[in-house]
């Protein structure tokens, strides 16, 4: 670190992959998807009419080739393809079913997939769409119509980049690089904190034993590592409180309020606690070596418990709303495809970089503090004996 | 005279947001456009919180020079 605090390429390296993830994250369309979906109720044996409203879908353009399938969940077997589409506008559509006589299933109702296909928009699946309530009985006012148990085929491909369409995320999944990807960054800087802090203490007692520190520009290794320690432990809990408020804003408009009392809030919130109270022991100690002792301990202390609390506790519970805790997945091969990585893992290291790059200049400023104290106590022992001097003589 | 000139625009404007949301569920503003909004918020107070520890940086860099002199 020493040696690059005053090389500006990271720095540069860093923006630069933040303004690539404002750009790719923010214009990187979602995927076509049918978020409303509306029907009439309708029997076995009956026609079934769905009207959809889709969202970044352009049904106007493939209108000769819209293909709608209804299926089984799951299995996407059995499944009845749409008999005509018809095309109102870009997000309108209207697909209609004939529905089969009979139900092959035993369960009391059936919620059944929604597969739109088309050269336009590729194909998306929209589960729950039209549920089906099971009577049990065949109809007897068939309309020919069967369940075809065959292999679905001839659905389109999307040739372009697209984020995944979720509901209820929707297009919040764009905060996977700006909240999700500032804590991975808070995780690197405390551990990068806590390694500066198991090196004060091991410099510590190279010193106690008598050994000569190297001294880099006026502060030697030792003190380099507490401030070091200091600087990214600061700009870690930046990070970490920018998360938390972002998770407040996003778990209101997904979660449905800002706090859920959920253990995931509970436990990075007593976690930023813990990391706030590494600050305040820095100004109850005045002596040097002092503070620098427990307050290495400290921030190893916090980073031990930093680790059970947001990422091994939260898995262990029963219960929780935040991805990747409770059996949750977190990135599963639908959350974070292929699209998302590429922008996904630029954006932890550019948070990363932009954090350092903070925790530098506090790390300058707080070098520069030192010396000018030192300089201060030099000055006001020289003039003391300077003063001395005169009495004596 | 003014009165009824702002409440005939203010229609207009409302008559103007509904046509476009026409049918769709009425949503409000951070719900709309597919929750764009949360994303927008989300950006803003991080730069905010950048913002105030610039501001931070600022003061105790002017506490420093003025020990100088």
């Amino acid at each position: 670190m020493d040696g690059l605090i005053r090389k500006m390429w990271w720095k540069w390296l860093g923006v630069a992959l933040l303004v690539y993830v404002f750009i790719a994250g923010m214009l990187i369309p979602l995927k076509p998807n049918v978020p409303t979906v509306n029907y009439e109720d309708a029997q076995p044996g009956e026609a079934l009419e769905v009207e959809v409203i889709g969202y970044n879908t352009s049904f106007t353009q493939q209108e000769e080739d819209t293909r709608a399938l209804l299926c089984f969940p799951d299995s996407l077997k059995p499944h009845i393809v749409a008999q005509s589409v018809e095309v109102f506008d870009d997000r309108r559509a209207k697909f209609s079913f004939q529905l089969p006589a009979d139900l092959p299933t035993d369960a009391a109702f059936l919620n059944l997939s929604l597969i739109v296909s088309g050269g336009e928009d590729g194909t998306y699946i929209r589960p729950d769409a039209v549920r089906l309530e099971n009577s049990g009985e065949v109809a007897v006012s068939g309309t020919g119509a069967t369940w075809s148990h065959e292999e679905i085929s001839g659905l389109k491909d999307l040739n372009r980049m697209t984020f995944p369409a979720r509901r209820i995320i929707e297009e919040t999944i764009r905060n996977t690089y700006f909240h999700v990807a500032l804590w991975l960054a808070m995780v690197i800087l405390f551990t990068a904190a806590a390694i500066y802090a198991i090196r004060y203490l091991r410099y510590q007692k190279l010193a106690e034993g008598g050994k000569l520190l190297n001294v880099i520009k006026g502060l030697d290794v030792r003190q380099r590592a507490d401030i070091w320690s200091l600087a990214l432990t600061e700009a870690g809990l930046l990070l970490g409180m920018l998360g938390l408020i972002t998770g407040f804003l996003w778990a209101k408009y997904t979660w449905g309020s800002y706090w859920s009392g959920d253990i995931k809030q509970y436990t990075t919130l007593i976690a930023l606690l813990i990391y706030s109270a590494y600050f305040v022991l820095r100004i109850t100690f005045r002596e040097p070596e002092q503070k620098g002792r427990i307050s290495a301990a400290y921030n190893i202390f916090a980073f031990l418990l930093l680790i059970p609390l947001i990422y091994i506790l939260p898995r262990l519970s029963g219960n929780s709303l935040h991805p990747g805790n409770a059996g949750n997945p977190a990135f599963g091969s639908q959350d974070l495809d292929g699209t998302m990585r590429a922008v996904f893992y630029p954006a932890v290291i550019g948070w990363t970089l932009l954090a350092c790059w903070l925790a530098s200049l506090r790390f300058r400023m707080s070098h520069v503090e030192i010396e000018r104290e030192e300089m201060w106590e030099r000055e006001t022992i020289d003039s003391e004996g300077q003063m001395e001097s005169k009495v004596i003589s | 005279m003014l009165k009824p000139i702002i409440t005939t625009c203010l229609l207009l404007f409302f008559q103007v947001i509904y046509a476009q949301a026409n049918a769709e569920v009425p949503v409000d503003f951070m719900r709309s456009l597919g929750k764009i909004y949360v994303v927008v918020g989300v950006i803003v107070i991080i730069f905010l919180g950048l913002v105030f520890y610039l501001w931070r940086l600022d003061r105790r860099l002017t506490k420093l020079e003025d020990q100088n002199h």
